[in-house]
């Protein structure tokens, strides 16, 4: 939005609650990156709360935060860049209702997005290969780079899928594979998802559309400034102003003509919620009470196949090579033709190496309670670690939306700076697990294929949190969403909402590139009303 | 009565094990394989005092902090070094004190991000003594091998909310990263942990920590954002 509206020549302000980090900044330390407060607020300064269906009680967590720091989420993110399929703007037209669960039909096709998406693989970079295969979404043309260079096992998953009668297909990447509109290629450091790229390889925004905005010297970044409220005037119901604290604490306004909010789907939510005035009681924009509702994640299911290296390598010649990128996906269960399994709307199976650091695989090793280790159990644990390749794959799944999985502010509940935190209710459909387990069963296919020495299921109903939307779905009704078609708020004229809140339904990809490939297509409108006066 | 939210963890998991195995891993954000876990639900609760051991009824012992700790007295170093020491013993491959782990412990519990795991760990440790001298009559630091896994034992399987389970959570996640963090934090003593289990992607690249690198310096400057303000 900021690139586009810069362009244009409008001056735009930038207000991120994080900080700016540079690339030198990006240090492969687990226990600063992953283990502290580097991108995620700690629990007690800024908690979540959490609870499992409204009779529940919450809990303090940091779950459903993602990246505090300009470029937000991408900047730890893994890059695994899809495009959702046509079917998915049409989820209820296609497929019907589905009872306990609120699926609308998006107000725009995948016709009329599919020119975003090129725009944003081109612009963020992407490279990947697209091959036909039977959920293939159509596109113009192939990726702007060609794909990663991959570990030698995705050959092995191509011909255990070809067993199966699956087809295997390349898995995009946001991702540099050679150098890039002034970025390197990608070093193959293998310490990829959940750092900050050191060589500006990862297409983050931070690494790719933010130093283009600045370029346009019509756009202010501003760090460590937190968002706390959006102010309207009073009489004519429009946003003024938005209040944030500023890097010392101090309140700050900034006037606005036209005020966009992007924070992720479970704090934009929270700072609308937190605007409530005598014109919008309830919080801004939440006339009709729907801010909040219907929150999605990603369905998530996980399994893993550990290979030995002593014992395999002769059957398994590949298992002595090390590279970080398989890349592969599933996408054969997208949609079933028929109910027989118990739902139609599946999902996408990605496979990748277990992610290599090594706190994270001890503690998941030593685990806790009656199984937990210690001692010379643990260390012939962490010794047959050592020894081994771990292969898994995880599913993004269609996240039905319902009732009771929301957010709302907790008054009683407030942030280090006094502000009502986020509280999150989640109450699944069990039609999600029903999906979720059949494609991890499909997924069990694939590994046990491959002859692993053991596979493990990790688990077939959970969700991945940092992919979020929801909160302010969009639609042509402006009793049953927040947000339009354009992503501006119905009841307030000059407010949008671009991070995934305006999506109706999950898709069963991960959310991010469809996130920047809908800001580009509301930044056109944007751009193209504030050139006639309109906003 | 507002609820608190924290007592509210405390709270039995669902019986249903989908549920279970949910809660478990939503905890874990694999997606970005990383796993941003905040060292678990360890930190957020103070340790419960079961019925036998109080906790607020400590014993009178010497509390004197010495110039070469931080965080623990010689005597409750003494403690950890011998619990560390059990989690991951030494063996063909390096064990605890080779790579320096209670040291670890000591500096990490110094930083601003554990200031409420320091104040629940601390109290543990003087619960962890008084068990095994209630079972053993000999402090942890003197009991042998056998008898420390005993008492180490009894507390990882006490009921999941207990002080005990969440002590001895504590002390396998900064063990563990004292064993395989960066060595900067004092731990990981000439790349011991990395050699035991395998970890070989440090060091070949201009985003891993180099000679000079101070990772507690980093986390520091996180502590509060930087502004003046802090």
């Amino acid at each position: 939005m900021a690139l586009e509206l810069g362009r244009a020549g409008f001056k735009v302000v930038v207000l991120e609650k994080g900080p700016w980090y540079k690339k030198e900044e990006f240090v492969h330390d687990e226990i600063l990156n992953s283990r502290r407060n580097f991108f995620m607020p700690l629990p007690w300064d800024e908690p979540h709360l959490w609870r499992a269906g409204p009779d529940k009680p919450y809990s303090r967590t940091n779950e459903a935060w993602t990246a505090n720091c300009v470029g937000g989420g991408t900047v730890h993110m893994s890059g695994y860049f899809y495009r959702l399929k046509p079917i998915d703007f049409r989820l209820k037209s296609e497929l019907g209702a589905i009872k306990g669960a609120n699926i609308a039909d998006w107000p725009i096709t995948y016709d009329e997005l599919a020119p975003f998406y090129d725009r944003a693989e081109e612009e963020l970079g992407v490279s990947g290969n697209a091959v036909p295969h039977p959920f293939l979404e159509p596109r113009k043309k192939n990726y702007p780079m060609p794909p990663l260079s991959e570990h030698p096992v995705s050959l092995e998953i191509d011909k255990a899928c070809k067993s199966l009668g699956f087809h295997s297909i390349p898995t995009a990447r946001g991702i540099t594979s050679t150098a890039y509109k002034g970025r390197s290629g990608c070093t193959y450091c293998t310490l990829c998802g959940s750092y900050g790229c050191e060589n500006d390889a990862k297409s983050s925004t931070l690494a790719s559309l933010i130093p283009q905005a600045i370029a346009t010297g019509n756009v202010e970044v501003r760090p460590r400034c937190m968002a706390v409220e959006i102010t309207v005037d009073q009489k004519s119901g429009v946003a003024k102003s938005v209040v944030y604290l500023d890097p010392d604490g101090v309140r700050q306004e900034q006037a606005a003509k036209v005020v966009v909010v992007s924070a992720t789907a479970v704090e934009s939510a929270r700072l609308l919620l937190n605007s409530q005035s005598a014109r919008y009681p309830g919080g801004l924009a939440n006339n009709n009470g729907l801010v909040g509702k219907n929150l999605l994640f990603s369905s998530f299911g996980q399994s893993k196949a550990t290979f030995r290296v002593s014992k395999q390598k002769a059957t398994h010649p590949w298992l002595e090579t090390t590279a970080p990128f398989v890349n592969r996906s599933l996408q054969d269960f997208y949609v079933m033709p028929d109910n027989r399994f118990g739902f139609r709307k599946g999902g996408t199976l990605g496979f990748m190496w277990a992610h290599p650091n090594p706190i994270f695989a001890a503690v998941g090793l030593a685990r806790k309670g009656e199984p937990g280790v210690f001692g010379k159990a643990l260390k012939d644990k962490l010794r047959e670690y050592r020894d081994s390749k771990i292969l898994e794959f995880e599913i993004y799944g269609e996240f039905l939306p319902t009732d009771d999985t929301n957010v709302t502010v907790d008054g009683k509940v407030k942030d280090k700076y006094g502000n009502p935190v986020a509280a999150i209710t989640i109450k699944r459909h069990p039609m999600d697990f029903v999906m979720t387990r059949f494609l991890v069963e499909r997924g069990e296919e694939v590994l046990a294929a491959m002859k692993p020495e053991k596979l493990d299921r990790v688990g077939t109903a959970g969700e991945t949190t940092i992919l979020q939307g929801g909160t302010c779905r969009f639609g042509k009704d402006e009793l049953t969403s927040v947000l339009n078609k354009d992503c501006r708020a119905h009841s307030v004229k000059n407010l949008y909402v671009v991070d995934g809140s305006f999506m109706p339904t999950s898709g069963a990809v991960p959310f991010t590139l469809t996130i920047v490939a809908n800001s580009f297509r509301v930044a056109q409108g944007l751009v193209e009303r504030m050139k006639k006066g309109a906003t | 009565m507002t609820p608190d939210p924290d007592e509210a963890t405390l709270a039995p998991l669902d019986d249903a094990p989908d549920e279970l195995a949910r809660r478990v891993f939503v905890q874990r954000l694999t997606f970005m394989g990383g796993g941003v876990v905040l060292l678990g639900n360890a930190c957020k609760e103070s340790p419960k005092p079961d019925a036998g051991a109080p906790l607020a009824a400590a014993p009178s012992r010497p509390q004197a902090l010495t110039t070469s700790h931080l965080t623990f007295t010689n005597e409750d170093f003494a403690i950890v070094a011998a619990a560390a020491e059990r989690v991951l013993p030494k063996d063909e491959d390096a064990g605890a004190l080779d790579a320096n782990v209670p040291e670890y412990i000591d500096r990490i519990l110094q930083t601003k991000q554990l200031e409420s795991m320091k104040n629940n760990f601390v109290p543990g440790v003087a619960a962890l003594d008084r068990r095994t001298q209630r079972m053993f009559k000999v402090g942890f630091a003197g009991a042998t091998p056998e008898q420390q896994d005993e008492v180490l034992t009894i507390f990882k399987n006490s009921p999941e909310t207990s002080g005990e389970a969440r002590w001895y959570e504590m002390l396998i996640v900064l063990t563990l990263e004292g064993f395989l963090g960066d060595p900067s934090y004092g731990g990981n003593r000439d790349g011991v942990g990395w050699t035991a289990i395998g970890f070989t992607l440090v060091d070949h690249t201009k985003a891993d920590p180099g000679k000079g690198y101070d990772g507690k310096k980093q986390l520091e400057a996180l502590r509060c954002g930087g502004g003046k303000g802090c």
